[in-house]
């Protein structure tokens, strides 16, 4: 009986705490992301530094969609990290989503512009298509597909769990 | 750069935490080490306090350097919601968690004279548990890191909904409370060492229990308060994962306390009071892993880290091992001598202590069952009020029904137990009469009201024959029971009315028109847009006659916030002793008319009142020279 | 056998009787109350008892939300299936054209009436506390 109640005051929790471990490990390690594919849909937007129009057939190939705006600080956190990429020869795309444009323009001057090209997305009528539902978020985009999204800032530990296994599945870059 | 000088004093800390830790399990007890480590810990604190003081500086000057200030905080903010930005995210509140943790200590440390055999060990416990906490900060979740070479010009909008003055020091109460359970804790583990079954450590923590308990039942309440008002749905409680994590340690922690005044005079129930002691503690620590570690809600929580979650468990499990494994060691000095009396104050104890152990179960299983579920099944489910409501409401009443009983009932010594007794008949005749005329009044048949009602009045009525006792009589009563099991019956009686009674409708209504609902005549005055420094809003006014003629005007507002987008609705409450009018406005409709929801809401300031009294209960033994 | 023993004996069988018993009744009283949360296509597949309570969540259709005096009624969907949703009273501040929603409430024909409805995201991030409070 003695032995029993100890046994069990030691197991119980142990027990527990064994339970929430395999819970918390098995769950999706990054939960901003989603691997659904789908066709980048048909949009019509203004150049961020120009003001023409961009549509789909402005944008080919392998490139990474970044959403971002001057008003979000986690942009500015991951500002670095893109910039690190377009130095490695990257082709980012960005999306500026609900923002003023003098006040984007002036956030590249001062921060530098990791973008090729940037969509001027004031409304969020793109960004609403593509699912997105804050900034920063980042797609991988393959000929014309999206093939992952990630919602949250993109760094180190993102970039090589989640994109690297995809970008090398799908024999981008 | 200053905020390296408040990382630096962190880390430096941690180092002197650590130290005493070691200091306080190597060396044997003398006078001196027992000073040296109570020096020493004032001085780690001093150095905590100076980097936390450092930082509250930088958030104040708007220093957008530090990286999480700057996503938290904006130069437009008031300097009191500058400084409650600090916790409204995981890294800061987190560092708070850690402050206050030290003050306890800290507190603890000058109030307890060094003689005393178990302070240096509960010392050392407490600086170790800080060295774990203060490790999970700067290594999973440092505060301190900053946005290199350029600072930028202006921090991120604070959200809009956490600036308000009772979210502001919602959290710091609760937090308060959560760790006030270290000190018991740290005092059980070091009777547990010292193993000297004489040693009363139960007397030594009585006090600061029943003061983290206060907090935690101010915390709750400020927290079940916000909501109200706040988000605009009007219930005072709702079952969600956060307050049940909140709820879990209150519920130990009274029974901690119950078990703790049986142990003080006696050596029985030690067993329950060690391990109710242990499981308060680790229970508010669970409360920090499934809040932080973002296993309950894990879309968009900012930065999300799993490590973080990982980190905190293995703390957790970590403690559990030490602590039971040193319980089942030392398992046969706290045995207790003889067995309880039959009807004694002890015996009602334990059975109440059996009663909080199930609820404890129940709100762990919802909180737990869906993640259980959804990894078995791959199916998503949730616990909602129903099944709370289920377990709570039997348990609650008869644990009540007992309370009753338990009022005529002696320390140590078996009872004659009469129940024919005069204040027992007298309660239950009066309670019956009121629930007779509570029937007659409100021609209600609904059977869990009127159980609850009955009991509630039960209570009540037998407390106060005690209250009358003492002043007549000059019988003894202990003022912090009687206090708080008032509260009780109270909370009971609130909760009943509120729930048979409050109600709420959807109207659709006209500029310039009346609509009626219940006894009230509602007219919509007018409706206009009004634009201010940082927000646009749509204000209605109302004015709002009851069947009396009496007039009050109310106008809700839904708010639009320019940076964000975001939309808050601001409800409008017309607050009387007996019910609340509240009132928030809704969208408009294609005709024109208004979508606006009414809800009578009675007796709800009644609950918030019974947790304040509560408090206050807590507050009166604290400061009572007689021992309870 | 000793009549201590018995005793103990007599004990332990009554709190192993009363421990099950308690257990059982809760987690029978857990099964009773339990919200099964359904996307519109898993809705399609099944057939849901109209006593029986459930969670429904997807995103509300674009152009689907029409208002009728106190009534709200939108279409929620995960973009294969389309599910309609009839609620009265008022959305949460986040309910949205496009945007995430949870419905509580109860299936009949075809049409669900929802008890409560709680919005899902948010335009930006915010810590996680609020987001969960949010969420409720």
């Amino acid at each position: 009986m003695k032995f029993l109640f100890k046994s069990t005051v030691l197991l119980l929790p142990l027990a527990f705490i064994a339970m929430f471990y395999i819970l918390l490990t098995e769950e999706d390690a990054y939960p901003g992301t989603d691997y659904k594919t789908f066709d980048i849909p048909k949009f019509q937007l203004e150049n961020l530094e120009n003001t023409k129009l961009i549509d789909n057939d402005e944008i080919k190939g392998n490139f990474i969609l970044n959403v971002w705006a001057s008003w979000c600080i986690t942009c500015r956190v991951e500002h670095p990290f893109l910039m690190n990429l377009k130095n490695q020869g990257i082709k980012i795309i960005g999306l500026n989503y609900k923002d003023e444009r003098f006040d984007a323009i002036q956030w590249l001057d001062k921060y530098g512009n990791p973008y090729e090209i940037i969509f001027h997305d004031l409304k969020g009528s793109l960004a609403l298509d593509l699912g997105v539902t804050g900034a920063p978020e980042t797609f991988l985009v393959s000929n014309g597909k999206v093939v992952a999204h990630y919602q949250g800032e993109v760094n180190d530990a993102v970039w090589s769990n989640v994109f690297l296994p995809i970008i090398k599945e799908e024999g981008m870059f | 750069m200053i905020i390296e000088i408040s990382h630096y004093l962190s880390i430096l800390a941690t180092g002197l935490f650590l130290l005493i830790g070691l200091i306080s399990f190597i060396t044997t007890d003398t006078k001196y080490t027992a000073k040296l480590i109570s020096k020493t810990f004032s001085h780690g604190f001093l150095l905590l306090l100076v980097s936390f003081i450092i930082y509250i500086w930088l958030a104040i000057t708007d220093n957008f350097s530090v990286q999480y200030i700057a996503n938290h905080s904006n130069t437009e903010l008031p300097v009191f919601y500058k400084i409650s930005s600090i916790w409204s995210a995981h890294e800061g509140s987190m560092f708070l968690w850690i402050i206050f943790i030290a003050l306890w200590g800290f507190i603890f440390n000058i109030n307890i004279k060094n003689d005393e055999v178990l302070k240096p060990k509960s010392i050392g416990v407490i600086s170790l548990i800080l060295v774990g906490f203060l490790l999970f900060l700067l290594l999973t979740s440092n505060p301190f890191e900053t946005i290199l070479p350029i600072a930028p010009l202006n921090g991120a909008d604070i959200n809009p909904v956490l600036q308000d003055p009772a979210l502001a020091i919602h959290p710091p109460t609760l937090y308060l409370g959560y760790v006030g359970f270290v000190i018991p804790f740290a005092c059980a583990i070091s009777f547990l060492i010292n193993g000297n079954p004489d040693v009363r450590w139960e007397k030594l923590v009585q006090k600061w229990s029943v003061l983290a308990w206060v907090f935690l039942t101010i915390g709750i309440t400020l927290g079940s308060w916000w909501a109200y008002y706040e988000l605009g749905w009007g219930g005072y409680w709702f079952w969600d994962p956060v307050e049940n994590v909140a709820l879990m340690p209150w519920l130990a922690a009274t029974a901690f306390l119950h078990s703790l005044s049986v142990s003080i005079k006696s050596s029985h129930l030690r067993v329950w009071t060690i391990l109710l002691s242990i499981s308060v503690f680790s229970l508010s620590l669970f409360g920090a892993f499934i809040v932080r570690s973002g296993i309950i809600d894990s879309v968009h929580s900012f930065a999300n880290d799993p490590d973080r979650g990982l980190y905190l468990l293995m703390f957790i499990g970590i403690i559990l091992i030490i602590s039971l494994s040193l319980f089942i060691l030392r398992f046969s000095i706290i045995r207790p001598i003889g067995n309880i009396k039959s009807f004694s104050k002890e015996s009602f104890i334990s059975i109440n202590n059996i009663f909080f152990g199930s609820l404890i179960f129940c709100v762990m299983l919802g909180v737990t069952y869906p993640l259980v579920y959804e990894y078995l099944f791959d199916q998503k489910i949730s616990v909602g009020a129903p099944f709370y409501n289920a377990i709570f409401i039997p348990i609650v009443l008869i644990a009540s029904l007992f309370l009753f009983f338990s009022v005529d009932s002696k320390w140590s010594r078996n009872l004659n137990f009469n129940f024919f007794r005069s204040p027992i008949i007298v309660s239950i005749i009066l309670s019956i009469a009121s629930i007779i005329l509570l029937i007659y009044f409100f021609q209600t048949n609904n059977f869990t009201f009127l159980i609850s009602v009955y009991v509630g009045l039960l209570i009540i009525f037998r407390y106060c024959i005690e209250i009358f006792n003492s002043f007549y009589f000059k019988k003894f009563i202990n003022p912090f029971s009687a206090i708080a099991h008032l509260a009780l019956g109270l909370l009971l009686l609130s909760i009943s009315f509120n729930s048979l009674l409050s109600t709420e409708r959807a109207l659709s209504i006209r500029l310039d028109s009346t609509e009626e609902y219940k006894d009230l005549k509602i007219y919509l005055k007018d409706i206009k847009v009004v634009k201010n420094s940082n927000h646009d809003s749509i204000k209605a006014l109302f004015f709002i006659e009851n069947s009396r003629g009496d007039i009050v005007e109310l106008s809700p507002e839904k708010r639009r916030y320019r940076t964000r987008g975001q939309i808050t609705t601001e409800t409008a409450i017309h607050i009387s002793p007996l019910r609340d009018i509240y009132i928030t406005i809704g969208d408009q409709l294609d005709n024109g008319n208004w979508v606006v929801n009414v809800q009578l809401n009675y007796f709800i300031r009644w609950i918030w009142f019974s947790g304040c009294l509560m408090a206050i209960a807590g507050i009166v033994l604290i400061f009572s020279k007689r021992k309870v | 056998m000793h009549p201590h023993r018995r005793k103990r004996l007599f004990n332990i069988i009554l709190v192993l009787l009363f421990s099950t018993s308690g257990i059982g009744l809760i987690l029978y009283s857990l099964n009773t109350n339990l919200d099964y949360f359904f996307t519109p296509t898993e809705l399609t597949n099944i057939n849901i008892p109209e006593d029986k309570r459930i969670k429904i969540g997807g995103m509300v259709l674009e152009n689907s939300v029409v208002r009728e005096q106190s009534k709200v009624i939108f279409t929620v969907t995960d973009y294969k299936n389309y599910i309609e949703v009839v609620y009265e009273g008022i959305v949460p501040d986040l309910f949205k054209e496009g945007s995430g929603v949870v419905a509580l409430g109860f299936m009949q024909n075809e049409t669900f009436y929802a008890q409560e409805v709680l919005a899902k995201h948010d335009e930006n991030y915010m810590p996680p506390n609020l987001s969960i409070n949010n969420d409720n």
